[in-house]
């Protein structure tokens, strides 16, 4: 490819990861284990209990191991990770907000917490060996009861499970707005509902892992690891170590999906650089999926008391819900958590009253962090459950319920009495969301149900639809590198990590488009703390948004410089220099390009000691933009077994400007596959004991190839004004929907008298006792 | 620990090596090859990241021992040719996006491959086909729409199954199959 004068931008140009992922050549965190000696983790056996003693003897004493270490032999007894995120204090003081600090030890020694919580660490020559030693490790426990209801944990009289802590509340919030008991009064029908959304979790398909190399010459560890987010890895490291931040690299090789669960720091992060400095060894821990299971951080698990009043038109008059989210034994995203779930209880509808409580609680299951919608989905379900219901009573249809009290042009933007987390006043920043909805119904209406009926003759069909709101592209901030290499190619750099999302893609488009080369001469590399000191990283649906602006801006900045050298290049002004897809152009038709540029600056050239072009732009939004979309579906209820088949699905959104339309397209149908999941077939179920019994890919279950239909996706483009590039945030968007539209499909394919959907996974045992009372109804 | 001579063709290199006998297939290649596109997602047997081929037939490289492909031809996502069927599958699967993060790629490869040169196989596998086949392998992060329409349009098969409006035919389309997996 050439250099061209059309925009980059808005392409669906093929990954440039593609080559090396299909060819086998991917260099995952296990791929980059050679040399290295293998870390296993003991791990707590039980879900509550005292720690007696831990001992290691006869673990130590087995050929192969070099250590086996506890906390107190690595120096990090007491030690715990900072939380990971604090709102705004300005929005902090209007919702009440409060939160406590669970300070899980890094390592336990006095108390454990959950089933799989870390307790010591062996080093040995093989992970075999490894494994066979921590086996070997004797801990004595002295069991206490576990408190595993997240309702029953907030009760005055429950046991707490923070030594240092009054009580088991991870956080608080209260969100309002409106008289809600005044416009209560006028309601023509009222709903009441208790809304559940299990637990379960990201589950990549790559587990976690860390590499620590120590590099004597430097002084300093190379911590390797599967993170979305390296730069706050290395905060978090040395914060609990008291290492400078330039005695740790943290680096991020391929990464095999992350959706949030890898958006966190963990305990073993901190482990293995420490043993790893500690013992003078290079150190690869490497998850296997049992261990994942356990112990990394898993998601969801709400519950929602919600109430919703309408008038006789099926108008909101007011929003009242009250809810409790069980974070197991702590949470570094507590905060982010809460917070986005209240939030987003609005929607993309006029609701002139709110009242929202909410509280999350410590349990003695495993931790949590922000799971693909983190706290959206469940905010959605709770409000379209009731907006569906509300619908029934009234007589009216679901699709009209939600037209009527869509936002449309006329409202938009709309301006909502609270602020966003980073504090500045909400306002919906879209075009028409009632337009949105009505694509999406165009792509797929209720009639396809008709439709397919006789395909399916074992089946009970129905339809379902419904809409979110998801604030994208959150702050503070992110930060894009762009340098001109010797050979006039560039290289960019930016504190987003990718785990799957094609950023090298991307990111070579974003600043080819300012740079005025083709894409190929870009390369982009992964998450790392040497080319960029402070970042943030890939969460929150905010790569594209602020790693792209930042990006952009760092581009655009080197092409302005690039001008004036090739202004001294060509003897001339830097104002009469333009830089097109040939190079630099003088007014008198003379051209110099990157490489000529670039080769300036060698020895001997015109450009030898000048400062180089490697600039360095940071992004920080104002605040967030919003992304509305749309889901539609048809399931089809086995009439025996009571599975649920998804059958059509078609989502409408709202985003913004591409920057490659088809991975836009692929995150959104990643999400809906992971959405279908949720609603369908996963869940980390617990016994009684607080023992985890989805441990395996037997008993935790992942949509397969069957169970994800194709999915229609209609990008409605609607460009923001709050950064550079117009983009909007969609990573979370294809998840957050689906629980929703899917319960409402089963209402409509076997609901009819009292039931209905209120808990997700879908219970197949519930929907067969439903589809035998309607046959009971019938036959009477 | 008891150590096994294992000798066997990869990628049709033949190589021999004393390893312990636990050694699973997947760890051979990996650590002892060198070959690290073989990925391991579960190691019990369900994603079908580790699928390699072992005589032309997939195989779940976590559930064999090297010793058990001890005389056999194997070929690692690595070996996988560079012309025909294969490149065009690569080629099909990078333009419909039939990954993201790619730690199931080599899995799907190995699988697809395995359908697409099958003699025995159907001459053009419909959507219904393509999905049953491919069933055992996990893709946490497409959706799997990517990765049908490539296989579909390697295997020369028809039309992927509608996804809004318009119905599918009679048996075909992904929710006919779907109950079974739930019950997985
Ligand atoms: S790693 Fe072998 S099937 Fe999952
Ligand atoms: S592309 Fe990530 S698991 Fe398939």
């Amino acid at each position: 490819m050439s250099g061209s004068d059309t925009s980059w931008l808005g392409q669906s140009l093929p990954r440039h990861e593609d080559q090396r992922l299909l060819t086998g050549r991917g260099r995952f965190l296990a791929d980059t284990a050679r040399g290295c000696v293998h870390a296993c983790f003991v791990r707590s056996t039980q879900a509550h209990a005292r720690v007696r003693s831990v001992k290691t003897g006869s673990a130590a004493a087995l050929p192969g191991v070099l250590a086996v270490l506890t906390a107190e032999d690595l120096g990090l007894d007491g030690a715990h990770l900072p939380m990971l995120h604090e709102p705004h204090p300005g929005f902090a003081e209007v919702t009440r907000f409060a939160m406590s600090d669970p300070r899980l030890p890094i390592l336990a020694s006095v108390r454990v917490h959950y089933v799989g919580q870390p307790i010591a660490v062996v080093v040995a020559e093989s992970r075999h060996v490894a494994e066979d030693a921590a086996e070997l490790v004797e801990v004595e426990y002295e069991t206490l009861p576990p408190v595993l209801d997240p309702t029953a944990a907030l009760a005055p009289d429950a046991p707490t499970l923070h030594a240092h802590l009054p009580t088991n509340e991870a956080a608080r919030i209260e969100v309002g707005f409106g008289d809600v008991d005044e416009a209560r009064r006028a309601a023509a029908v009222t709903v009441s509902d208790t809304l559940r959304i299990g637990r379960h979790g990201a589950v990549p398909l790559e587990c976690r892992g860390v590499v620590a190399r120590v590099d004597d010459r430097r002084d300093r560890v190379e911590v390797w690891t599967s993170t979305q987010i390296p730069h706050l890895v290395q905060q978090a490291l040395c914060r609990v170590t008291g290492w400078a931040r330039d005695e740790v690299r943290v680096a991020v090789p391929d990464v095999g999906g992350g959706f949030g669960t890898k958006a966190n720091v963990y305990a073993e992060e901190v482990v293995v650089p420490v043993a790893a400095r500690k013992l003078g060894r290079d150190i690869a821990w490497v998850e296997d999926r049992q261990e994942y299971l356990m112990s990394a951080a898993q998601g969801r698990d709400q519950v929602h008391h919600a109430t919703l009043a309408v008038d006789a038109n099926g108008r909101v008059l007011s929003w009242e819900d009250d809810f409790v989210v069980d974070v197991g034994a702590s949470s570094l995203w507590t905060a982010g958590i809460i917070a986005n779930t209240a939030i987003h209880l609005m929607g993309p509808y006029r609701v002139p009253a709110m009242r929202v409580t909410g509280r999350a609680a410590y349990t003695n299951k495993t931790i949590v962090a922000q799971y693909r919608g983190a706290g959206r989905p469940e905010a959605c379900f709770a409000l379209e459950r009731c907006l569906d219901a509300a619908a029934r009573r009234l007589g009216m249809s679901p699709e009209e319920i939600r037209r009527v009290n869509l936002l449309t042009a006329d409202d938009l933007p709309y301006p909502r009495p609270i602020p966003y987390r980073d504090g500045v006043p909400i306002s919906y920043d879209g075009r028409d969301y009632r337009a949105c909805f009505d694509s999406c119904l165009e792509m797929l209406p209720r009639t396809v149900c008709d439709e397919l009926r006789e395909n399916y003759p074992e089946h009970d069909l129905g339809y379902g639809v419904a809409t979110y709101m998801e604030a994208t592209g959150r702050g503070p901030y992110e930060t894009g590198r762009v340098r001109l290499l010797p050979s006039g190619r560039f290289e960019v750099a930016t504190g987003a990590a990718s785990a799957g999302q094609g950023h090298e893609t991307t990111f070579a488009q974003v600043a080819a488009d300012a740079l005025r080369v083709s894409p190929d001469r870009i390369r982009v590399g992964n998450g790392d703390t040497d080319p960029v000191t402070y970042g943030v990283g890939t969460f929150a649906s905010r790569s594209a948004v602020l790693a792209g602006s930042a990006v952009h801006l760092a581009a655009t900045r080197l092409a302005d410089r690039a001008c004036g050298y090739a202004a001294m290049l060509l003897d001339t002004d830097a104002a009469g220099v333009v830089l097109g897809a040939g190079g630099f152009r003088a007014d008198d038709g003379r051209v110099v390009d990157w490489t000529d540029l670039a080769a300036a600056f060698g020895p001997g050239g015109r450009l030898e000691g000048q400062p180089s072009l490697d600039e360095l732009a940071q992004f920080r939004p104002q605040t967030v933009t919003w992304t509305m979309g749309v889901h539609a579906v048809v399931v089809g209820v086995h009439r025996d077994t009571g599975l649920t088949s998804v059958l059509r699905y078609a989502v409408a959104h709202e985003g913004g400007a591409e920057i490659n339309p088809r991975i836009v397209e692929g995150q959104v149908i990643g999400g809906v596959a992971q959405g279908i999941g949720g609603a369908l077939l996963e869940e980390f179920r617990y016994s009684p004991e607080g023992q985890p019994t989805s441990t395996t890919f037997a008993d935790y279950l992942l949509p397969g190839m069957c169970e994800v239909p194709q999915i229609a996706v209609k990008h409605l483009y609607v460009p923001t004004a709050g950064n550079p590039i117009g983009v909007r945030g969609a990573g979370e968007s294809g998840a957050i929907a689906a629980y929703a539209a899917i319960a409402a499909a089963v209402d409509d394919a076997v609901g009819g008298g009292d039931w209905r959907v209120t808990s997700v996974p879908i219970a197949p045992e519930q929907v067969r006792a439903a589809i035998a009372r309607r046959s009971a109804a019938v036959a009477s | 620990m008891d150590h096994v001579s294992v000798r066997m063709t990869v990628n049709g290199v033949l190589v021999e090596r004393q390893v312990p006998a636990r050694t699973s297939l997947a760890d051979f290649v990996r650590d002892e090859l060198g070959l690290t596109g073989t990925h391991l997602g579960c190691e019990h047997g369900v994603c079908g990241a580790c699928a390699v081929l072992v005589d032309g037939s997939s195989v779940r490289s976590c559930l064999m021992l090297a010793a058990q492909a001890s005389g056999a031809e194997v070929t690692t996502v690595e070996g996988l040719p560079h012309s025909g069927r294969t490149a065009r599958l690569r080629d099909a699967m990078s333009r419909h996006h039939g990954l993201q993060c790619g730690f199931c790629t080599s899995g799907f490869l190995i699988t697809a491959t395995e359908l697409l040169t099958d003699a025995d196989a159907v001459e053009a596998p419909d959507e219904g086909t393509v999905r049953e086949v491919l069933s055992g392998n996990v893709c946490r992060c497409t959706g799997y729409q990517g990765i049908v329409r490539a296989v579909l349009e390697v295997a020369g098969g028809g039309a992927t199954a509608p996804s809004g409006g318009e119905p599918a035919a009679r048996g075909g389309g992904p929710g006919a199959a779907a109950t079974a997996g739930q019950q997985r």
